[in-house]
C-alpha cells in the first residue's frame, strides 16, 4: 500500500515552547499556541516573542504548522496593542491565527495578510453561520463541539471552508464563549483568559420542592475522546483534528499527539483502523490524567451520559517521571524530574515513534554524580544511559502507592 | 430612547395596549418582543399562540419584534428556518437574532426585514460593532449590546456609530448557556416523564463560590444559569438617554415583575425619580449595576502567573533547572543566539524576584569537564550561589 491516502491534520496544544517541541516531535502536524496576550489561557506559560520565533522555526523545520490564538473577546484597549503583535506574527510567518471576535478579524485584515481561522469560541454551529463568517474573510472554521461529524461534513460541502473539529480533551459544557460565570463571580473575564472553571464545582441543586437539595457536578462534562471516530472524520473530509489542552502537561501533549499521530499514520498506510493497535492506543489515552471519556456530540448530540458527575481526582494509572534533557550515548541521561522514582524502578521511555521501551533504573545520581536514594521532583538527575532515549522523550512509570 | 419589553401571552400584550390607551406610554416609544418555544430561549408560547397574538395585535397595533435568539446545530437550525418561512414576517417591525446563521438567513432570504442584532456575547470593541453595522447597512435596525460594556464605552459607541444601540436596563443576567439537559438527570424517572415539554427551575449553590442560589432553568433548548443578582440600571435612564442610547430593555419574564411595568414607565418618562420607586425591595433577588460603571475583569490576570519565571528576550541566556546546595547549579542554555562564556557577568532573577549578579569563572559540563563556553541546549554546571533556586532566569549583563 502506498502513502497516498488522505488523512486530516493533527493539531496539538502547545502551552509553552517545551510543550510545542514535545507535541511536534511526537507527531503533531500543527500546533496552536498563545502569546502573552489576546488568548484564552492567561494562566498558561504562553510564548514571549523570542520563544514564538524559536517555536515557529522548530515547527517549520520539522514540517509542522503553527497557529496562534487571538481568540479573546477583546476590549478597545486590548485592540490598541494588537497591530504590533500582528506585525510580529507576519514577520515570523505563522501559518494562521485563530480568532473569535469580528473586531479582531477586522484589525487583522487591516494590518496583515494573516490567514484567519474562526475559533470555536464563536460557536459556529450551522451552514448559514459558516457562510456568514466566510463573508467576513475566515478560511477555516473550528466548529462548536456541539456539532456532529455528519453536520460538519455538510457545512464543509456547502461552504467550501476548511473544517476543524475537536477530537480529544476537556470540553466546556456551555456553548463555548457563552459562559461568563467567572466574570461575575470571580471578577475574571472568562472570554479574555480568566476562566475559573466554575462549571467543575459541585453544586447543591434546590428544586424548591419537598425534596432535599441534590449535590451534583451537574455542569461538568466528561472529556472528549474521538479515537474510535477517526474513520468518520476522514470520510467526512474534516481538515483538522484538534486536541484541547494548552494548560496541560508535557506528558498529555506528548501522549495524545503520539497516539493520534500513530493512528492516522496507520490509516494512511492501510486505509483503515482494523488493528489491534486500536486497543493499545485507547490504553495509552487512559494512561494520562483525564475525566471519564465520551464521544460528546461527534455522533449524536451529547446527552446526560456526557455529564461527569464526580469530583476531580488524581487517580491515574501512570505518572510522568520526567523529560529527557540530555543524552550522552553509552554514558548517561539527564532527566528533569516530574515525579519521584527510585533505583530499581521500571521506567518506560515513550519514543517519538514506535512502541514503549522499558528500562530498569539501576542508579540515580545528582547532576554532579553523587548517588541518591530517590529522585526529587523539580530537580535534574543523572541515570544510566538507556538505549532508544532521545532529547524531549517523556519517561513514565506505572503509578503505585509507596508506604 | 425606546422602551423595550417582552410579551409572553395575550394578557400581557393587552396590558401593554391598555397602558398605551391610558397615556402611560406613547405607542412610538414602545416595542414588544415576542417569540415561540422553538425560536426563543425562554418563550413558552407555541406557534399557534404566537399567530393568535399577531392576529390580536392587528387591532392593538403595537410594534412587535420577533425573537430568534437560540443557538442551534445544523439539523435543529434547519427546523427553525422552516418555522421562520411559515411566519407572517410582515407583521413584525423587525427580527432579533443572535446566531450568525440566523442573521445570514435573514440577510439572504428576507432583505426587506429589519434586523436587531443581538451582540450580548462578546463584541466588546468599536471595530467589531462598526463592522457588524456596516455589514448590515440599511437592514440594521439596532445593535443589542453586551451588558459587560461600561458607561464609558456605551458613550463612545453611541457617539460614533450610526446605528441605534440597545442595552438591558432591568432583568436577569445570563451566565451560562448549554444545549445539554443538565437538571432533568437529577430528577426521578417518573418525574422526568411528566416534565416533558415543561421547564425545570432550580437554584444552584456551590461551596466554592461566595454566591448562593444561582437561578437555573432547563427547557427544550438546554440549561441556563443566571447570576444571583439581576441587572438594575433604572437609576441611569436619564443618563442613557443623554448618551444617545436608542433603546433600553426591561426583561420582566421571570418573576411577577410585570406588575412593576407602570412604575418603570413612570421612571422612564421621569414622572417619578429613583427615590420614589420601591422596585428593588419588591424584587425577589438582589440587584446590581454589573459592569455599567467600570469593567475591570482583566486586572487579576497579572496574578494568574509568576512573570518573574518568564523569560524576557533581551540578553536571555537560559534557566537554572537544578540547584545543589553548597555545590553547584545546573543551567540550561536556551538562547539560540547568545552563548555563555567564561569571564562574562550574568544576572540571575529568582522566582521570588531576587536579583543577583555574578561573574562566570567556571563552566563544567555534565561529564565534569571544564568548558570555555556553553551554547544552545547545553546543560552546564555553575558554582552554587545562595538564594538561587530552580526556575531562576539567567541574563547576560552587557
Amino acid at each position: 500500500m502506498t502513502n497516498t491516502i488522505w488523512t486530516p491534520e493533527l493539531l496539538s496544544p502547545a502551552g509553552s515552547l517545551e510543550k510545542l517541541k514535545v507535541a511536534v516531535l511526537y507527531g503533531a502536524d500543527a500546533v496552536y499556541l498563545g502569546g502573552q496576550k489576546f488568548g484564552l489561557r492567561q494562566a498558561s506559560d504562553n510564548f514571549t516573542a523570542e520563544e514564538l520565533k524559536e517555536g515557529v522555526e522548530f515547527a517549520h523545520e520539522r514540517g509542522s504548522l503553527v497557529y496562534v490564538v487571538l481568540n479573546s473577546f477583546l476590549h478597545d484597549k486590548d485592540l490598541e496593542e494588537l497591530p504590533e503583535f500582528l506585525a510580529l506574527l507576519s514577520e515570523l510567518k505563522v501559518d494562521a491565527v485563530i480568532v473569535s471576535d469580528l473586531g479582531v478579524i477586522t484589525e487583522i485584515q487591516k494590518h496583515s495578510n494573516l490567514v484567519i481561522h474562526l475559533s470555536t469560541q464563536a460557536s459556529c454551529l450551522n451552514v448559514e453561520s459558516a457562510k456568514l463568517w466566510k463573508k467576513m474573510g475566515v478560511t477555516r472554521i473550528v466548529l462548536g463541539r456541539e456539532v456532529t461529524i455528519k453536520e460538519a461534513k455538510k457545512i464543509k460541502e456547502e461552504t467550501g471552508l476548511e473544517i476543524e473539529m475537536f477530537v480529544h480533551g476537556s470540553m466546556c459544557m456551555a456553548f463555548s464563549g457563552n459562559c461568563v460565570i467567572s466574570n461575575y463571580t470571580q471578577g475574571r473575564d472568562s472570554n479574555r483568559g480568566g476562566c475559573a472553571h466554575s462549571c467543575r464545582f459541585e453544586y447543591s441543586i434546590d428544586f424548591n420542592q419537598d425534596e432535599e437539595a441534590k449535590k451534583a457536578f451537574f455542569m461538568s462534562s466528561k472529556d472528549l475522546e474521538g479515537i474510535r471516530m477517526l474513520t468518520e472524520f476522514i470520510e467526512a473530509g474534516i481538515d483538522s483534528l484538534k486536541v484541547e489542552g494548552r494548560n496541560k502537561s508535557h506528558y498529555y501533549a506528548g501522549t495524545v499527539s503520539k497516539v493520534y499521530a500513530e493512528a492516522l499514520r496507520y490509516y494512511k498506510t492501510h486505509g483503515n483502523f482494523l488493528s489491534d493497535d486500536l486497543i493499545r492506543w485507547e490504553e495509552e489515552l487512559r494512561k494520562i490524567s483525564h475525566r471519564d471519556y465520551t464521544t460528546g456530540s461527534l455522533d449524536e448530540y451529547a446527552d446526560e451520559s456526557s455529564i461527569y458527575n464526580q469530583r476531580e481526582s488524581d487517580e491515574i494509572e501512570y505518572t510522568v517521571s520526567g523529560v529527557v534533557l540530555e543524552v550522552k550515548e553509552n554514558e548517561h541521561i539527564l532527566m528533569e524530574v516530574r515525579s519521584a522514582f527510585y533505583p530499581g524502578d521500571e521506567l518506560e521511555i515513550m519514543p517519538f515513534k514506535g512502541r514503549i521501551i522499558n528500562h530498569k533504573i539501576a542508579t540515580i545520581k545528582t547532576i554532579a554524580g553523587i548517588e541518591i536514594p530517590k529522585s526529587k521532583p523539580g530537580s535534574v538527575v543523572k541515570v544510566p544511559y538507556m538505549a532508544g532515549a532521545e532529547r524531549f522523550n517523556l519517561i513514565r512509570k506505572k503509578a503505585e502507592v509507596r508506604v | 430612547m425606546k422602551f423595550i419589553t417582552y410579551a409572553e401571552n395575550k394578557i400581557q400584550l393587552e396590558k401593554l395596549a391598555s397602558l398605551v390607551s391610558a397615556g402611560k406610554v406613547n405607542r412610538d416609544d414602545l416595542e414588544v418582543i415576542v417569540g415561540t418555544r422553538t425560536l426563543s430561549r425562554y418563550s413558552e408560547m407555541g406557534l399557534e399562540e404566537l399567530l393568535e397574538l399577531v392576529t390580536l395585535n392587528q387591532s392593538l397595533k403595537l410594534p412587535l419584534v420577533l425573537e430568534w435568539d437560540v443557538l442551534q446545530q445544523e439539523n435543529l437550525f434547519l427546523k427553525n428556518k422552516e418555522t421562520i418561512s411559515r411566519l407572517p414576517l410582515h407583521e413584525f417591525k423587525a427580527i432579533r437574532v443572535q446566531d450568525p446563521g440566523a442573521l445570514n438567513t435573514i440577510v439572504e432570504t428576507y432583505p426587506w426585514l429589519k434586523v436587531q442584532l443581538i451582540l450580548e456575547n462578546g463584541n466588546h470593541n468599536f471595530q467589531g460593532l462598526s463592522r457588524w453595522s456596516s455589514f448590515l447597512g440599511a437592514q440594521l435596525d439596532r445593535l443589542v449590546l453586551s451588558n459587560e460594556l461600561s458607561r464609558e464605552h456605551l458613550s463612545r459607541y453611541a457617539g460614533e456609530l450610526s446605528s441605534g444601540l440597545e442595552v438591558l436596563a432591568f432583568g436577569r443576567i445570563l451566565l451560562f448557556y448549554s444545549p445539554r439537559l443538565l437538571l432533568s438527570p437529577l430528577k426521578k424517572e417518573e418525574i422526568q416523564k411528566s416534565l416533558q415539554d415543561k421547564n425545570i427551575e432550580a437554584f444552584g449553590t456551590s461551596e466554592e463560590s461566595p454566591h448562593a442560589g444561582f437561578p437555573l432553568i432547563e427547557n427544550a433548548h438546554g440549561t441556563f444559569m443566571f447570576n444571583v443578582k439581576d441587572l438594575y440600571l433604572l437609576d441611569h435612564l436619564e443618563e442613557l438617554k443623554a448618551l444617545n442610547i436608542a433603546a433600553v430593555r426591561f426583561d420582566l419574564r421571570f418573576d411577577e415583575s410585570f406588575n412593576h411595568l407602570e412604575t418603570m414607565l413612570d421612571l422612564y418618562y421621569g414622572r417619578v425619580s429613583h427615590a420614589d420607586i420601591n422596585i428593588k425591595n419588591a424584587h425577589p433577588r438582589p440587584m446590581i449595576k454589573g459592569f455599567y460603571n467600570i469593567n475591570k475583569t482583566d486586572v487579576l490576570f497579572t496574578k494568574l502567573k509568576n512573570k518573574r519565571i518568564q523569560r524576557q528576550d533581551d540578553n536571555y541566556i537560559g534557566e537554572i533547572v537544578d540547584v545543589e546546595r553548597d555545590q553547584q547549579m545546573a543551567l540550561v542554555v536556551k538562547s539560540k543566539h547568545l552563548k555563555l562564556n567564561l569571564g562574562q557577568e550574568v544576572q540571575l532573577v529568582t522566582p521570588e524576584g531576587k536579583v543577583k549578579n555574578v561573574n562566570i569563572n567556571t563552566i563544567i559540563d555534565t561529564s565534569r569537564l571544564e568548558k570555555q563556553s556553553a551554547a544552545t541546549n547545553e546543560i552546564v554546571l555553575l558554582p552554587f550561589l545562595s538564594g538561587v533556586v530552580a526556575k531562576t532566569q539567567v541574563y547576560l549583563v552587557q
